[in-house]
């Protein structure tokens, strides 16, 4: 397929999610391919502007920092989904519900637990004491059925054989679901047939779900109808749009701070009736902010007390509060272990290949090598602070050499992994893109993961940051559902003729002729 | 039941947004009713619409004359207003964003869609050349923003202050109308009189009722208490109040709004038309319009400062004799 929007299109070099490097469309991509060469390039950015009409109206932007006042922004969608095939993503699916498991049984054997995994030598004592995720005041905190991570973002990426490996764990406030969703909203209006080829797995059950797991962390004592609440910084926080959303999608309150007060350790929000029990805090505050009296004395975003009341077991709060000892990039490395400890099973997910540098001789190495690896910030987030080696100055390496020597803890070292590439629209063709995927993984009564999840793709070309905060865009992802699902449903045409429209009897004139054209987003691609 | 911070974040929304519509068709309509007036006319109308929208001493302070382009200015979009008819889209969209999870999506973006078409306008551009296109689009986006409002809302306590809010704004507007109109009674031609019932789109309803009427004292009555037209001055008390009821009742208590506010309402529901136009109507119509400021300031000690930390007294049993009812 080399004509139309695909002209020019350069697969080689890179895993390409939808042709092989012989140029062949993969199976699960043909309908769509097909499908795309119906559409002309002005269609397709006709559909773009729709999309971004959309986005506006419904206000799903994120705030960007430093560029003057807050200013909203849209998270661009690409048009053109990524699939990902039922057996693929079953076993992802596997891959990610035992990473989870292990993470969190980590997390409770450290902060509840006997430290076991400390004990018996599998991670050194000195390297989780040091994280900077790691909360003393965590310590002797217990978390109903052990749900220390009720979500968790696990960002995964496909190498240069199609391989999916874990680039990074996300066990503290890991955000993007919004995106998920709107976006499969978003994408059933503006390109609605592409639909019909295909049996797209939905996603919109996950207010649902993240209910049902936060209220199965409840204290035993709220009983059958615990009341959560989302908690947020505000309406300024760049992931406000967010917060709303999700407690809209779970029919909760969203509360700030200020909205919630302590007394006697148990925890209540101000309403219009007095005050009302709060049993379980979906927080989506960093934990340095929870708790004025334990954390950052000058939190004005948090609640005094909070902390002595979890301690109380008096209130959930979700996710709990250490988890950034887990997602430590150095603890990373020994993830492997750690899943081999707690299930006695093998990882099912790859890691990426991780140098730690406290060791003098794997340091020595890695600054020989620093132009060919990729070094991040142990305890940073969102894509900050890194260097990508083979893409860097001479004068970057050098002030990274520094920073490694001076603080070795603070750093590790990853072979560069070459993302998977996708179509992605440029203008008025189809270009290759690096990508990522983050799927969100719900630890409830069971551990569960939302069908696919964010894929995240650098618009700008070459580039391998896929983060929001960097140029980065989403796309909508579907994964397919298993041949002969039994949960298929009905013909949806049964029943239609049945209806019937009431109308005003003396009505008898012929009604006009409504044009379709150009009155809405249009289903059939114009020729 | 809900959060203190929401229910005031829904009652602003439903005073900022009267506030923008009625700041318009106040402009609208004076603007248009002086394209018909003899030149000296216009600065007593222009500072007339000031003195009602509360916004004499801050258009002083721009140094201005008080001519149609720089009240429009003013009334419509200066920065230094606010509120401004701009500043109240603004702040009415900040209160649905901070009650995002509350509101019906349809509703957040009929408002979202409404401030962003705002934005995109070069407003100062539209009022030097077009005002009366100005004036259209933000009636009508109000009025899409109402409708959808109560279309969508569920009838729950998050729309009782919403719908509180908007009543208490209309009222409180009414009487500083009527206020100023009946001040200059002697001079105010019946010309002026039909500017007052258009800006609240009465005049066709007042037609109706009154069959070509022409007496001034006719209208104040309309205007201040007809049953049955919704920007009356009663209509809007009686329907704050049916609201404030529903919400007390949940108490068991009579709250002080209720009774602030049914007092006001007693007092002109049992009225004599002779008998208010006998006494000074323009003090008593101040009165009024202090008392309605203090019935919004009661519901705010009442639901959202929520300064008692715990929850209200609710007695148990039926409630003592003369706690209830009226």
């Amino acid at each position: 397929m080399t004509e139309g929007l695909f002209a020019g299109y350069d697969h080689d070099a890179f895993f390409d999610e939808v042709f092989t490097r012989d140029g062949e469309i993969r199976p699960h991509y043909r309908a769509l391919v097909a499908r795309l060469g119906l559409f002309s390039a002005d269609e397709l950015s006709r559909r773009e502007r729709l999309r971004d009409a959309a986005f506006r109206t419904q206000g799903i932007t994120f705030t960007v920092y430093g560029e003057g006042e807050g200013v909203e922004r849209t998270f661009p969608m690409d048009l053109i989904p990524r699939i990902i095939p039922a057996d693929e993503w079953a076993e992802v699916e596997r891959g990610l519900v035992q990473r989870v498991d292990a993470l969190n049984r980590f997390l409770d054997d450290l902060y509840v637990g006997e430290q076991a995994i400390i004990h018996d030598g599998i991670v050194p004592k000195w390297m989780v004491l040091s994280s900077d995720g790691f909360e003393r005041e965590a310590t002797g905190l217990s978390v109903p059925h052990s749900s220390r991570c009720v979500v968790a973002g696990i960002d995964l990426v496909r190498d240069v054989d199609g391989v999916y490996r874990v680039l990074e764990d996300n066990l503290r406030n890991p955000s993007g679901i919004s995106y998920v969703l709107e976006n499969r909203a978003a994408m059933t209006r503006v390109l609605s047939l592409a639909f019909k080829d295909h049996r797209v797995r939905s996603v919109d059950h996950y207010g649902a779900m993240l209910l049902g797991a936060l209220q199965h962390v409840a204290p035993p004592a709220a009983g059958d109808d615990p009341t959560v609440v989302v908690l947020t910084p505000g309406v300024y926080n760049s992931a406000y749009f967010e917060h709303a959303f999700l407690a809209r999608q779970m029919g909760v309150e969203l509360v700030e701070g200020r909205d919630l007060v302590v007394d006697d350790h148990i925890v209540s929000m101000r309403t219009t009736h007095g005050l009302r029990r709060v049993d379980v805090i979906y927080r989506r505050i960093d934990d340095a902010f929870l708790d004025p009296v334990v954390f950052r004395p000058d939190s004005q975003l948090g609640v005094p007390g909070l902390m002595a009341a979890a301690r109380a077991g008096n209130v959930t709060i979700a996710n709990a509060a250490g988890n950034g000892v887990a997602d430590d990039k150095a603890i990373y490395a020994f993830v492997p272990d750690i899943i081999r400890y707690y299930t006695g099973e093998e990882p099912i997910l790859e890691s990426v290949p991780t140098y730690l540098l406290d060791d003098p001789d794997h340091r020595a190495e890695v600054l020989d090598r620093l132009g060919d690896l990729v070094v991040k910030p142990v305890a940073e987030s969102g894509g900050y602070g890194m260097l990508i080696g083979p893409a860097a100055t001479e004068a970057e390496i050098d002030e990274f050499r520094g920073k490694l020597e001076a603080d070795p803890r603070g750093y590790i070292a990853q072979e560069v992994v070459s993302l998977s590439r996708h179509p992605t629209l440029i203008d008025d063709h189809l270009e290759g893109r690096h990508i990522d995927l983050r799927p969100f993984v719900i630890s409830g009564e069971k551990i569960e993961v939302v069908p696919g999840g964010l894929t995240r793709v650098a618009l700008r070309r070459g580039s391998l940051v896929v983060n929001s905060s960097q140029g980065g865009g989403s796309k909508d992802t579907w994964v397919l559902a298993p041949e002969r699902d039994p949960r298929r449903p009905g013909d949806r045409s049964e029943g239609a003729d049945r209806e019937r429209v009431e109308g005003d009897p003396r009505e008898t004139a012929q009604l006009p002729v409504v044009r379709a054209d150009d009155a809405d987003a249009g289903e059939e691609p114009s020729p | 039941m809900m959060l203190s911070r929401h229910a005031e974040s829904l009652f602003w929304l439903g005073r900022y947004l009267e506030r923008a519509e009625y700041s318009t068709r106040m402009l609208d309509v004076t603007y248009h009713s002086l394209l018909e007036s003899a030149a000296w006319e216009s600065e007593r109308a222009w500072r007339d619409l000031l003195q009602v929208l509360r916004s004499e001493s801050g258009f002083d302070k721009t140094g201005s004359p008080a001519t149609s382009e720089h009240v429009n200015r003013f009334v419509m979009i200066d920065r230094a207003n606010s509120d401004s008819v701009s500043a109240c889209i603004e702040r009415a969209r900040e209160n649905a964003r901070s009650v995002r999870e509350l509101i019906p999506t349809e509703l957040w973006q009929s408002l979202n869609s409404f401030y962003l078409a705002l934005n995109q306008r070069d407003l100062a551009v539209d009022l030097a050349e077009q005002p009366y296109d100005l004036y259209e689009m933000v009636k009508q986006r109000c009025q899409t923003v109402s409708g959808v409002l109560s279309d969508t809302m569920a009838r729950d306590d998050g729309w009782r202050f919403v719908t509180i809010g908007r009543h208490l704004e209309r009222a409180q507007v009414m009487c500083r109308l009527l206020a100023i109109r009946y001040q200059n009674l002697g001079d105010v031609s019946f010309h002026q009189w039909l500017a007052a019932l258009k800006s609240a789109s009465a005049a066709e309803a007042f037609r109706k009722a009154y069959r070509g009427s022409q007496d001034p004292a006719e209208v104040i009555e309309f205007l201040l208490l007809s049953p049955v037209f919704p920007r009356s001055v009663f209509f809007s008390l009686r329907h704050a109040e049916a609201e404030l009821d529903i919400l007390g009742a949940q108490f068991g208590r009579v709250t002080r709004p209720q009774r602030l506010l049914g007092r006001i309402r007693a007092g002109l529901e049992f009225a004599e038309i002779e008998e208010l136009l006998h006494d000074d109507l323009r003090l008593h119509l101040v009165e009024v319009e202090s008392d309605i400021r203090w019935v919004a300031e009661s519901v705010a000690l009442e639901y959202f400062r929520n300064s008692h930390e715990f929850a209200p007294f609710v007695p148990t049993g039926p409630a003592p004799v003369g706690t209830k009812g009226r």
